[in-house]
């Protein structure tokens, strides 16, 4: 799942660390979502959005993975 | 992070028991342990495992004492072991269960060693494999996810 959270981190100039101790996860975890290895969970999602002021599809490419999850 | 403080120290209790029964048992294997057990392979095997169990157990002491004088230190351990990922790449490994299943099976092993040898290698043999393949699959799907 594609997700904006590393140009929003660019823009804030935050590191994956202090990403991680904000919404209460590990580095590991930020870096898999961001390379869309992992798919966050709801809570963890909406923990990120949160953050960074924004709602979760605005963070997180949802409508096109979902559509790609249709296609198969 | 006041449960997982009392967490910790419940963890620091228990390590300290530990390291109090392997004391007792090395008392015991050392001055009372009859001639016959001594002679046993499952003796030597006993008192290396007791003694590992009780050097562990002083790490884990030292560890989760830095932990608990450091605010932030204890935090991060906290989401470490609370990470939905990790969570994710151990079910799938089947952890922790294999963990029970392997320290059961080293259990059993030490006790029906002392009346066959083969059914003790046999029963060490497949928990070693047993934890040996978890941590693999555990290090594949850390990569995969």
């Amino acid at each position: 799942m594609k997700t904006k959270i590393r140009e929003l981190r660019r823009e804030q100039k935050l590191s994956q660390e202090e990403l991680a101790m904000a919404v209460g996860t590990t580095r590991q975890t930020i870096t898999s979502i961001e390379t869309g290895k992992y798919i966050a969970s709801l809570p963890l999602a909406y923990k990120i959005a949160r953050y960074f002021g924004l709602k979760i599809e605005e963070v997180f490419g949802l409508a096109d993975y979902v559509q790609g999850e249709d296609k198969k | 992070m006041k449960a997982y403080r009392k967490t910790i120290q419940n963890r620091i209790n228990l390590f300290s028991l530990l390291i109090l029964i392997a004391a007792a048992l090395g008392v015991y294997d050392t001055f009372f342990a009859s001639e016959q057990i001594k002679a046993s392979p499952m003796f030597n095997f006993q008192l290396g495992l007791t003694a590992a169990l009780a050097l562990m157990s002083l790490v884990g002491i030292f560890y989760n004492k830095l932990v608990l004088d450091d605010e932030q230190k204890l935090k991060k351990q906290y989401y470490k072991e609370n990470d939905e990922r990790m969570k994710a790449v151990k079910a799938k490994a089947g952890l922790p269960a294999v963990w029970v299943y392997s320290a059961l099976m080293i259990v059993a092993g030490m006790i029906v060693g002392y009346f066959n040898e083969l059914i003790f290698i046999t029963l060490i043999a497949a928990a070693v494999v047993q934890l040996l393949l978890a941590s693999v699959i555990q290090l594949i799907y850390q990569k995969i996810l």
